[in-house]
């Protein structure tokens, strides 16, 4: 197995191999069989309740958040926490607990979102490039060599300097870095379905090719599509947060954790509460998402190798 | 193992990883770090200049860095009264439109270059070649026709109109006199090289990291007010860049540097009660921060919007919480550190919620939307205020976010939108904004021409943003620039400052102020008039 | 062992890679909102004769196809043309920049490829403490760079002032940096490592081994670790990917000098010369790792005789 001729077997761990350049750690597929005999439940469980957490967060943060994220306080600026504000207040006086809260949405759409859009256009153009022939093909994979020939980030912030700072094109920019996986992935996939047993057979039934490809397409291809997604969209929301960080994220005031910490680090020594706290939001954000996704993925491998 | 020997086997597994990449890589130690400074000042400042040539970079560290290479042919003192420098005295024409100096004499470049009539000659036709490029200085003196060599030590200055201001502009770093030998030599390449007769001569720039100023052994001519005279105390300058406040700060906290500019406001407190370290501070001359409100479209060319926005943001608070009583609010377009600032405006115009609300409601904005804003006629009441995120020190993406969330207490949606430079100047340029901000750093209040006068809009490459036209301020601001009567000039701008607030045809948010940081051992750093330090006099005492 | 022809196809094919980049660049910038002149002349307002003059010299005024052909011809002379903000040329931009970076990225590898070997040997197979220190590694690969830089720094230099708070000077300098950089690929490192020794320490020869009498020590050193190292060859490409990335922050929060610091400056103030310089230059580098790569994997056959390891 050589580190590019993408052959469909090298595409199916193509975020494990060397060509996972996306700035995207490759996260290695554990055993299964090892793994779940090992997998705490109890971690999973509480990874699986802070994962429900944040989604809540973003899906309705007055819930949660015992003040507006934006009402400023400037009297009571950069206050520890407790009294009043559980997480203290940064610069302007405005509540940290209640700007992490509302963060969330920010924060997670741009991981969901970028990953998302990954697997949807990495999807259509993998299948696309398995379908439409080698011509096609073959210019399609060239294009992937050339959007992997640069660091993730570095991708990421070409795109920013095309379209500007903000949510949206953030999203996009880090989308756009994680899509030559997928569409390797998707590729692959579709590659080994076409030349399958099964599809050879149809046709030999004289049933229509194009429709038993698609009907074994999703069932198939969809999963291991699943299984990247799902250990992707901890590094999205990384890169996002590092995007933000580097004031090329979600513009003010809407409050994100990157652009928070940017904001709380000068303020480290005499007011550590700014930029301590959603820091640990990303971190716990992130190792929850991975954990659950991690456990996705070995329930998914399972039904997989079973199914094959 | 025990885990601590786990921990002590990666910890010497770590430093043995380093050491081993540095081996492979070289590693050294550079200047800067530790002793042996052999009586070189370490300074650290935030940003690297693009260019060392003061006539063609518009920026301020350029002129910061330049005011201790060049000098100027007059100086300014710290009440706005103009001295000699380079030129020991001057005639200006009855009509205000020729100037002659006379030169100093004995007075060497670095490179050994005389000074002459020429050499001053030389700097001003340089200033304005197109070729040049100049993106600030070439506008300051846009009168100028020509100059003239009477004889080696008398130059002759002509322009085109009157302009008061002048001898101001000629004082500054902006117009730090090059030597000719080196323009012509380094044509194209002046960024680079800098040559001129200062207390220090540029010694190496190395990108990203420093540049190092070495002492100018043949220094006389240090301008009135210096504490000695002859060459700097120092051996030379060594000016380190360090973009992060932190990092800057730790660097002087930790004796790596010896000053260090741009102390973030929040460390001030710190650096006051710290041992060993002080806080030199010097309040800056010019347009404070200030927010321009486009007068030319709805809703803010309704000046009820205008005061209503105006008094309904807590500016006192959040100057204070923002700059921890560094900085100042401001009153007025014109600092208080620039001659001719009018006191008269202080407190004219408190908050007042209450009164916002009023003028909101006379001026018809008195519905609500569901997220509280107020509205006419189903339209929200919205401001678009673009900002260049390069142009955000200071915190001043917080501070608008802070005025964003005091206007929206008032039902104002001020839209606070970060756009990168060319879209930003599209804006701006295209007067599709409703608020633009921006300080200006100037000894001079002809500042306030640039913002308000008709003819000084921003395609004619003024700061007139949103083509305010206003006759009455026209009349004053020209006149100002034209008399030379100190007397009338105060009234004047007195008069101009008093109508802008009034007309609120812009918003003065807080006065910036020169933070350094100096060690103890740092003595006799000194600032000139626009607030720029100056390390002539600067030692280092053991 | 490298069959010509191969080894031709695969450096049309890197060739062909930096070739597409450097189009997908030009572009890319052509297609930028705002006005790119006006970006580079900065914050202030220039005047329009001195946006026109600034326009003709840098050629912007003419044909797209024009304006092709000389970058494609100034690239083949390997002139990247002169940075906006820097005045100078960009070569030597990248040239003046690039040590510090490899400086970096080196010795935050080393780091990262000893603390895992370490952290490999030790848990592989042992569950219990394999539990900890994985979580531990996945809580450092799910915290960003940016943050760890910011507590280290306020830590272990502002307070107790163990390292210098200035980046740029020596080996101390580059304790910090290194760490942080390191952290973000230890965890992916050492797991790659693990699974592999694991699954060496269940092979035959492993037993035949221990049968032998070899010590736990011995074996974990001499058969599984060997074993485990090879695919993580196959990482270079993507470690390369996160060094320099991750450079980018790391530079800017430590206030160091080097190609990420400069990468992030460029994007910012939208210096084109600088960020298509940095493009093709990352372009480039990729598509020789990856060859290399490739040729490592052709000379060292993946299917390793285990027996004479053993």
């Amino acid at each position: 197995m050589t580190a590019s001729q993408a052959g469909p077997a090298t595409d199916a761990t193509g975020a494990t191999g060397p060509t996972g350049a996306t700035g995207i750690a490759p996260v290695p597929r554990s055993r299964p069989v090892r793994a779940a005999r090992r997998g705490p439940r109890a971690g999973l469980a509480l990874a699986g309740a802070v994962v429900a957490v944040a989604v809540l967060a973003a899906v309705a943060p007055e819930l949660l958040a015992p003040r507006p994220p934006d009402t400023i306080d400037p009297v009571n600026a950069l206050a520890g926490p407790g009294g009043g504000h559980w997480l203290g207040t940064d610069q302007l006086g405005r509540d940290v607990l209640s700007r992490i809260v509302h963060g969330a949405r920010t924060s997670l759409l741009i991981g969901f979102g970028a990953t998302a859009f990954a697997v949807v256009v990495g999807s259509l153009l993998g299948v696309f490039a398995a379908a439409a022939g080698r011509a096609v093909d073959q210019i399609l994979m060239r294009a992937t060599d050339i959007l992997l020939a640069f660091p993730g980030l570095m991708l990421s912030l070409v795109v920013v300097a095309v379209l500007g700072p903000g949510t949206a094109n953030a999203t996009l920019a880090i989308g756009a870095s994680l899509l030559p996986g997928f569409l390797r992935l998707a590729r692959g996939q579709a590659l080994a379905i076409r030349d399958s047993d099964y599809v050879r057979a149809a046709v030999v039934i004289g049933r229509g090719r194009g429709s038993v490809f698609v009907r074994h397409l999703l069932p198939n291809a969809v999963p291991p599509l699943l299984v990247l997604a799902t250990v992707n969209i901890g590094s999205a929301v990384i890169a996002g947060s590092t995007l933000s960080f580097l004031g090329l994220g979600p513009q003010p005031p809407s409050p994100e954790w990157g652009a928070m910490l940017a904001e709380g680090r000068d303020h480290l020594d005499t007011a550590w509460a700014a930029a301590v706290f959603p820091g640990l939001a990303i971190t716990v954000t992130v190792v929850a998402v991975t954990v659950v996704g991690r456990a996705l993925q070995r329930r998914i491998d399972g039904r997989d190798g079973h199914g094959r | 193992m025990s885990p601590r020997r786990h921990r002590t086997v990666i910890r010497r597994a770590l430093l043995s990883a380093i050491a081993l990449a540095c081996v492979a890589t070289g590693c050294g130690t550079g200047p800067g770090g530790g002793d042996g400074r052999d009586g070189r000042i370490v300074y650290a400042v935030d940003t690297q200049p693009d260019c060392l040539d003061p006539q063609i970079s518009p920026y301020d560290v350029t002129a910061a860095l330049g005011r201790n290479i060049f000098d100027s042919l007059v100086a300014m003192d710290a009440d706005g009264r103009i001295g000699p420098w380079l030129a020991t005295s001057w005639q200006i024409s009855r009509d205000g439109r020729t100037y002659t100096f006379r030169l100093r004499e004995g007075v060497r470049f670095h490179d050994g270059t005389a000074l002459d009539a020429a050499a001053v000659k030389a700097t001003l036709d340089h200033t304005v070649a197109p070729q040049t490029k100049s993106q600030y200085a070439a506008g300051l003196i846009s009168m100028y026709t020509g100059a003239t060599a009477v004889d080696a030590r008398t130059v002759r200055v002509a322009l085109s109109r009157p302009y008061a201001p002048l001898l101001q502009v000629l004082s500054t770093a902006t117009f730090g006199i090059q030597s000719p030998t080196a323009l012509r030599a380094n044509r194209g390449r002046t960024c680079l090289k800098p040559v001129g007769s200062g207390p220090f001569v540029f010694a190496g720039w190395a990108r990203n990291r420093r540049i190092e100023l070495d002492r100018n052994p043949n220094y006389a001519w240090a301008p009135a007010g210096v504490d000695h005279q002859g060459p700097a105390w120092a051996a030379g300058l060594t000016v380190e860049f360090i973009p992060e406040a932190a990092s800057r700060f730790g660097a002087l906290s930790s004796g790596q540097v010896d000053v260090a500019s741009a102390v973030p406001p929040s460390h001030t407190g710190r650096l006051r009660h710290a041992d060993g370290f002080r806080l030199l501070r010097a309040d800056q001359p010019g347009a404070p921060y200030t927010l321009l409100l486009n007068v030319n479209r709805a809703p803010l060319d309704d000046v009820r919007v205008r005061r209503a926005l105006q008094r309904s943001v807590r500016l006192d608070a959040l100057v204070k919480a923002l700059y921890s009583g560094a900085y100042d609010r401001a009153w007025s377009t014109l600092t208080p550190a620039t001659t001719g600032y009018a006191a008269t405006t202080e407190g004219s115009w408190p908050y007042d919620p209450d009164e916002a609300a009023r003028l909101l409601d006379e001026a018809g904005w008195t519905g609500r939307d569901e997220d509280g804003y107020r509205t006419k006629g189903g339209t929200r009441l919205t401001l678009h205020w673009p900002y260049m995120t390069s142009l955000m020190r200071d915190q001043r993406a917080l501070l608008g976010q802070g005025i964003q969330a005091e206007a929206k207490r008032a039902g104002i949606d001020v839209r606070f939108t970060a756009l990168e430079p060319g879209a930003y100047l599209e804006k701006a340029l295209g007067r599709d904004a409703d608020i633009l901000a921006f300080s200006w750093n100037r000894a001079e209040p002809d500042i306030m021409r640039s913002y308000f006068d008709s003819g000084q809009t921003g395609d004619k490459g003024g700061s007139n943003a949103f083509g305010i036209s206003d006759p009455r301020l026209d009349d004053w601001l020209r006149e100002a620039s034209a008399t030379r009567d100190p007397a009338r000039r105060a009234v004047l701008y007195a008069q101009a400052q008093s109508r802008v607030n009034q007309q609120v045809l812009a918003l003065p948010v807080y006065a910036p102020a020169t933070l350094v940081g100096a060690a103890d051992r740092v003595r006799g750093v000194t600032f000139d008039v626009q607030a720029y330090p100056l390390f002539h006099d600067a030692r280092l005492e053991d | 062992m490298l069959p010509l022809r191969w080894f031709a196809r695969r450096l049309l094919l890197a060739a062909t890679v930096v070739f597409g980049a450097a189009n997908a660049v030009f572009f890319a910038f052509r297609l930028l909102p705002g006005d790119p002149v006006r970006s580079m002349l900065g914050s202030t307002n220039p005047t329009p004769e001195l946006v026109e003059q600034v326009r003709h010299e840098l050629a912007l005024d003419e044909p797209l196809a024009v304006q092709y052909g000389r970058f494609m011809r100034r690239l083949f002379t390997g002139d990247l043309g002169e940075s906006f903000q820097l005045q100078q040329p960009v070569g030597e931009v990248i040239g003046d920049q690039l040590w510090p970076t490899v400086q970096l990225a080196t010795a935050a590898f080393a780091l990262a490829l000893l603390a895992a070997v370490t952290l490999a040997v030790l848990t592989a197979h042992r569950p219990r403490v394999r539990r900890i220190v994985s979580t531990l590694e996945l809580v450092a690969a799910s915290t960003p760079a940016f943050w760890t830089g910011m507590l280290l720094l306020a830590l272990l230099s502002f307070r107790w002032k163990w390292f210098p708070a200035m980046g740029g000077s020596g080996a101390v300098g580059l304790v910090l940096p290194a760490v942080t950089l390191a952290a973000g690929l230890v965890g992916v490192f050492s797991q790659v490592l693990r699974e592999e020794m694991e699954r060496a320490l269940e092979q035959p020869f492993v037993l035949t081994a221990r049968a032998r009498g070899s010590g736990e020590t011995a074996i974990r050193l001499r058969h599984a670790l060997r074993h485990g190292l090879i695919p993580l060859v196959t990482l270079a490409g993507w470690a390369m990917g996160a060094l320099f990335g991750g450079a980018v922050v790391v530079e800017s929060v430590f206030s160091r000098q080097g190609l990420g610091q400069v990468t992030a400056g460029a994007v910012a103030g939208r210096d084109l010369p600088v960020v298509t310089g940095m493009v093709l230059v990352s372009a480039l580098a990729f598509a020789l790792i990856n060859l290399a790569v490739d040729v490592l994997y052709r000379i060292v056959d993946p299917r390793i005789d285990e027996r004479s390891i053993g």
